[in-house]
């Protein structure tokens, strides 16, 4: 609906076609999705949703992603060039490759990518990426996120860098039985395994259709009218932010290892006439003895992630509008490039969801009219990894995480926060457990899940509230439940002049109902009886609370979102007054 | 049933379809014969004008032929809209929901999920808001266990509150109800005793499934509806009665059944979503009835601001859990199955625009009915689906819905021009070409993804075609698909009303009961299986002394040991006695498992979860039928210069419906010209009538597609 547009190079002319073709690729990555979301094994990806497809040029741009997890994708092509570095000259049909390394740009040992190079009459054209959370990864402790570990080897993973798992379309049993040796649940880490080549075999079918049909030479023409496009659309967004450099820091809570906290910088400068936008991230602390340092994979994407919060939504992230960013990173930096051996056990949460806040509140404060607050921070118990023996099934074994929490979403510029927001790296996309499904899959309790009231930042729009879970071991087998929670010390913080969300709470209730509370990072074993009860973050809230419409702010205390004391407190109302608007128009 | 007034012996099935612009009429005769009639949809009254306008047409012109249609009418049809309109609208009863103590915000926190991560979308308000929510002391565990009993005295004082709140329904969904149903049960003898008259709904009724969510979704909105329902149905059968119509009243539901307007009343929620679930019924007819042997089905039906695509392998209507009223993760899940049928926002109305990046996109905005494509001279300023057709020479702008209304050319081409054509430096037939090419690129994407779900090539599957806007389109659809057969039926503009009208009067009847492989449990699966089968039973009694067949089919949702959702499969009788039964069972899961995901796992344990059971009683007119019409409209001959892409503008003959008499041949290019649509047959498609009168439009003849061998898909496990 705009007009005076004049610049329009196409694919050979045909106006439809760069429409055509870019659909037709999302839609082949949700082909995908699709296809992994039904076939895989574990809670963690056929219930919560925690994976990511994608699709890269052959020279490792990224193409598109579609319902994808952004933390997972948003810089998946270095996965594509370390398989190009490690295996260009003896890449092949069939060939399909499982990384999860965090030095060769993966996000963290639980992301298992599988790559697959896509071959059209010999030539390899495309890369598709599967990259899924695994249930298991064979760490020393039964969870996928070790913040306490010193380095890989107190972590414990099977560590796969870029390694070649299917010839001609078969397994190397010899690596399958490396992993099954290794992995807690083999079964449950095969079968997500199988759904995850099955999804990249989707991606590579359609591919090769793709192909057959319009031609190499077309699709070629495609990618760079496609990233050509995209980035105009990047540089007519960035001319209308002002120039100037940024500064914001925050902080991660106390860790073991990491007494102190985390101290975090991140500079967002604008480049008006080039135009350009520069996330510097050099100037942060050096790799910290515990497993929450960022890989390169997490560092990028989350500073990625908080640019694009504060940019036009409908703007492609690839290879193209990517053109126009840079984000640059230090080796040896928490906050950077790590190198072996430094843990990176939890590289795609916890810190990188603190950089997220960062960077998108930084964009919020650079251009108001278009941005977001802080969103709910950290892993908290009720999203914590559960593992055990069931007496239900003859003491069988079960690992998995759990999606029972919330955190509530950052307010932004157009919304009140997102409810089922979960965390800033995520962005809402991952599914919640139903409690009857986690009830039969697994011997737990949950005795309860609400909604915080007064939980979200105030401001002219509100954060989302967190969510309060209680749960517990449903027979009289030990529940072991390992978390690493954040958020407690430090919450989700408000911009604008919007307040900070509440902060995470947890503890633990014993079989006597005696309340007392819980380390913020554990490794539990709940006997019958006993509970655990995870408080998670609000969201911060965004802009003058004293800007919010009355009317919203009766309904939130007739819904019970907020308390009165806190719609008085925080936002001046008074029961029973007619709202200002009202007022107004009565005028 | 009225006495006969006329001469003829036979007997009429009428179906209503209200659509957001036509309401719709198929009266099928006891011997095949198909009349469809039209009326414009009425808002305000719920449609109940144009139902009554449609019938009053028919009425009328079948008199004329010297039928009396009300006092030969066996069986009216409704697929109403009113439900789904009121829920969309918020006009539904304000409902309590009292659920289990600890989970009050099952409603709110819903399952997650979300189509885009950034800022711009607001998080959906509950079904029921929270201040009409209610927790009730007490609990049930998973293996039915009662953890904490219902507590009678604070049970009053929820009723209590739920009375001093007001409210015209109440939806009770306790946790594990689908196990153990005690407490639900108890707590409705107590609202029948502390709230009487006030309708509710018991969620291991409405939805036996496990998923509190969706469980829950679904109870809310059936006791949302429940005070509506019993009204509107009650004025339009004093409509119908009005008319002289003594024929029994039923309602589509959302699986494409029929169901006795009492069913309706006392779960409403299965009308919800009916007139969509119809059209791939209907299309399911046209394709048995022609000559095309095909397994699989693609339905597209095109309308004005939507595409609705369905995929139908094997003649059973594939069913979805996952149904959303409104957008995904935005609005509201039906949580019960319904026909699966996928909307996509590219319809006749689809606004066509260029973002600031100057890419050319289609929709989702629509111009709608009103103001409607810039052609309809109505007030629309937006280039629309429908202008582009015109400016290709594919519309006659002077016969349009058979004359009724003028399209304007002129400014049609004016539109394409200025927004389009000059910005993308191209001329207007290119343009328009462009717009046509992408909304025909929408419709194939969806179309892909509904058949990837479900493990079908769709090079395999013949097309069945309906919806006033879909003939512009199928052509180049089949094409980019690679599908060489397309089907249009005779009652393609108005399929789902003909669903109607051939649709069987059937109920399922599902119950949870979990076992699996390991210890399969025979005497719990035996007890499940008769009292389903005891229940389906009674459901058909009541259809004893009428002519027809009736059939019940069983069904088991299962799944591998840790995976979460079910592939249903059928089991051939109710019977689970012995391990080899239990074999058989788990072979045919496999396969199922297979066929749609391209892996199975031979070696992995088995659970059963959800045990159905389908009754379904059979007309013998809804199994004849041919779905011949009587065509009214004029033929029409002549030619207009039509622009085919690759080939450039070329005379294009016009023909009209009419003239396509059975066994005729036509190759294209060519534009067929019914009152209520256009089909356009490119050059290097033909055209053939078969025996029903339905066209067979057969495309890409003598070129070769491109087929390659796909890579090796199948994956079993080796150890």
């Amino acid at each position: 609906m705009t007009s005076s547009i004049t610049v329009q190079p196409s694919v050979m002319g045909d106006p439809a076609l760069l429409t055509i073709i870019a659909n037709r690729l999302e839609t082949i990555v949700r082909e995908m999705i699709n296809t992994l979301l039904r076939t895989s094994c574990s809670g963690v990806l056929n219930t919560a949703r925690d994976f990511s497809c994608a699709i890269l040029t052959r020279d490792n741009r990224l193409l598109v992603f579609a319902e994808s997890l952004p933390i997972h994708v948003a810089a998946i092509e270095l996965e594509g060039r370390v398989m190009s570095d490690f295996h260009g000259d003896t890449l092949a049909p069939g060939d399909a490759f499982i990384n999860n390394s965090p030095y060769h740009g993966g996000t963290h040992h639980a992301d298992h990518t599988i790559l697959v190079p896509v071959f059209w009459r010999d030539e390899h054209v495309m890369t598709v990426c599967a990259k899924a959370h695994q249930a298991d990864t064979g760490n020393a402790k039964p969870t996928t996120y070790a913040p306490a570990s010193l380095d890989i080897y107190d972590e414990g993973s099977v560590s796969l860098p870029c390694v070649r798992i299917q010839r001609d379309y078969h397994d190397d049993d010899d690596l399958v039985r490396i992993c099954r040796q290794r992995i807690r649940v083999p079964d449950q880490w095969y079968g997500d395994y199988l759904a995850a080549l099955g999804a990249v075999r989707v991606g590579e079918r359609a591919l090769t259709e793709l192909f057959a049909k319009y031609g190499s030479g077309t699709v070629a023409e495609f990618v760079e009218d496609w990233f050509d496009y995209s980035e105009r659309r990047m540089v007519s967004e960035l001319s209308q932010l002002p120039a100037g450099s940024w500064g914001g820091d925050g902080r991660h809570d106390p860790f073991p290892g990491v007494p102190e906290g985390i101290p975090l910088q991140a500079k967002v400068s604008i480049d008006a006439d080039a135009p350009r936008v520069t996330v510097d991230l050099r100037d942060n602390i050096d790799n910290v003895p515990c497993g929450l340092n960022l890989s390169e994979a997490t560092a990028r994407a989350a500073a990625l992630i908080g640019v694009f919060n504060g940019l036009d939504p409908d703007i492609p992230i690839n290879g193209g509008s990517l053109r126009r960013v840079d984000v640059l990173l230090r080796t040896g930096s928490v906050a950077g490039i790590p190198e072996h051996p430094v843990s990176c056990s939890s590289a795609t949460t916890n810190v990188a969801d603190r950089l997220v806040n960062l960077v998108s509140s930084t964009m919020a404060t650079i251009r108001p009219a278009y941005g977001q607050a802080e969103g709910g921070l950290g892993t908290p118990a009720s999203r914590a990894v559960i593992s055990g023996e069931d007496p239900r099934r003859q003491g069988a074994r079960y690992i998995n995480q759990m999606f029972l929490g919330n955190t509530g979403g950052p307010a932004t510029s157009d919304c009140d926060g997102w409810v089922t927001f979960i965390v800033p790296v995520s962005g809402g996309f991952c599914y919640r457990d139903s409690v009857e499904v986690d009830e039969q899959k697994y011997p737990i309790h949950v005795r309860s899940v609400t909604v915080i009231p007064d939980s979200g930042g105030g401001g002219r729009l509100q954060g989302g509230p967190g969510t309060l879970v209680e749960f517990g071991p449903a027979t009289e087998a030990p529940l072991r439940v390992i978390y690493a929670s954040d958020g407690h010390h430090y919450p989700a913080r408000g911009v604008l002049g919007g307040l900070d969300g509440r902060a995470a709470s947890v503890e633990l209730i014993d079989a006597d109902g005696r309340v007392t509370p819980a380390p913020l990072v554990a490794d539990l074993h709940l006997h019958e009886g006993e509970r655990i009860r995870a408080g998670t973050c609000g969201g911060g809230g965004y802009g003058d609370p004293a800007e919010r419409s009355h009317d919203r702010v009766r309904e939130d205390v007739e819904e019970g979102l907020i308390s009165l004391e806190y719609a008085t407190r925080v936002y001046g109302f008074i029961a029973g007054a007619s709202s200002p608007e009202r007022q107004e128009l009565a005028l | 049933m009225a006495a006969a007034s006329d001469q003829t012996t036979e007997t009429y099935r009428v179906a209503c379809d209200v659509g957001g612009t036509f309401t719709d009429l198929a009266v099928l005769s006891s011997d095949g014969r198909l009349s469809v009639f039209k009326a414009p949809t009425t808002t305000g009254d719920q449609g109940l004008g144009g139902i009554d306008a449609a019938i009053g047409l028919a009425v009328d012109e079948m008199a004329a032929a010297g039928v009396d249609l009300p006092a030969r009418t066996s069986v009216f049809v409704h697929a109403t809209t009113r439900p789904l309109n009121a829920i969309l609208q918020g006009q539904t009863a304000s409902t309590a929901f009292i659920t289990t103590r600890g989970h009050p915000d099952i409603l709110f926190l819903r399952e997650g999920g979300r189509t885009s991560f950034r800022r711009h979308i607001a998080y959906p308000r509950p079904y029921v808001p929270r201040r009409l929510t209610f927790e009730l002391p007490e609990r049930i565990g998973a293996q039915g266990d009662v953890l904490e009993a219902l507590d009678e005295e604070a049970a009053r004082a929820v009723l209590e509150d739920v009375a001093q709140a007001g409210v015209e329904a109440i939806a009770v969904c306790l946790l594990w109800s689908v196990v153990n149903p005690e407490h639900e049960l108890l707590l409705a003898r107590m609202i029948e005793e502390v709230l009487p008259g006030v309708p509710f709904s018991l969620s291991h009724r409405v939805n036996p499934i496990i998923r509190e969510y969706r469980r829950a979704s679904a109870t809310a909105i059936d006791a949302s509806l429940k005070p509506l329902i019993s009204r509107y149905l009650g004025e339009f059968e004093r409509c119908l009665r009005g008319r002289g119509f003594h024929a029994e009243l039923l309602c589509a539901s959302c699986t494409g059944t029929m169901l006795p307007v009492a069913d309706v009343a006392t779960a409403p929620i299965h009308t919800v979503q009916s007139g969509p679930a119809l059209a791939p019924l209907a299309a399911v007819k046209v394709a048995a009835r022609s000559d095309e042997a095909a397994d699989s089905l693609i339905v597209l039906d095109v309308g004005g601001t939507s595409s609705d695509v369905t995929v139908v392998r094997g003649g059973a209507l594939p069913l979805t859990s996952e149904f959303w009223l409104g957008a995904r993760f935005s609005g509201h899940m039906l949580g019960l199955p319904a026909v699966d049928v996928q909307s996509i926002g590219a319809g006749g109305g689809s606004i066509a625009w260029l973002d600031s990046g100057g890419l050319l996109r289609v929709g989702p905005q629509s111009a709608g009915a009103s103001p409607g494509p810039v052609c309809y001279g109505a007030g629309g300023v937006e280039p629309t689906v429908t202008d582009a057709a015109l400016v290709l020479g594919y519309l006659n702008p002077e016969y349009f819905l058979g004359g009724r209304m003028e399209l304007d050319a002129h400014a049609a081409l004016d539109v394409i021009e200025r927004r389009l054509a000059q910005p993308l430096e191209v001329d207007a037939v290119t343009a328009a070409d462009a717009v046509l090419a992408v909304a025909v690129q929408q419709m194939t994407d969806a179309i892909e993804e509904s058949t990837v779900s479900q493990g079908l090539d769709p090079r395999e599957a013949v097309i069945v075609a309906g919806g006033g806007a879909a003939g512009f389109a199928i052509d180049a659809v089949a094409r980019e698909l690679g599908v060489s057969t397309v089907l249009v039926g005779r009652a393609a503009p108005a399929l789902a009303a003909y669903g109607g009208s051939v649709s069987p009067l059937a109920r399922d009847f599902r119950r949870s009961h979990m076992t699996s492989t390991a210890t399969f449990d025979f005497a719990g699966v035996d007890a499940v299986l008769q009292a389903l089968t005891h229940e389906a039973e009674a459901f058909l009694a009541d259809r004893t002394d009428e002519p027809g067949t009736r059939e019940l089919e069983w069904f088991v949702g299962a799944r591998y040991g840790h995976q979460r959702w079910e592939v249903e499969v059928p089991l051939p009788e109710p019977r689970l006695h012995t391990d080899a039964d239990v074999a058989a069972l788990v072979e045919r899961f496999h396969t199922a498992h297979e066929r749609l995901y391209a892996i199975k796992d031979p070696n992995q344990l088995v659970e059963f979860i959800t045990w159905r059971v389908r009754a379904s009683h059979i007309s013998p007119a809804a199994r004849q039928s041919s779905a011949r019409t009587g065509d009214i409209s004029p033929p029409r001959t002549g030619t207009r210069m039509a622009y085919f892409r690759g080939h450039g503008r070329l005379d294009t003959p016009v023909i009209g419906g009419a003239a396509l008499k059975p066994g005729r041949r036509l190759e294209g290019p060519l534009l067929v010209e019914e009152p209520a649509t256009t089909i356009v047959v490119s050059p290097g498609s033909a055209l053939e009538v078969g025996r029903s009168g339905e066209l067979h439009l057969s495309v890409g003849t003598g070129v070769q597609h491109q087929r390659f061998s796909s890579p090796p898909q199948q994956v079993t496990r080796s150890r």
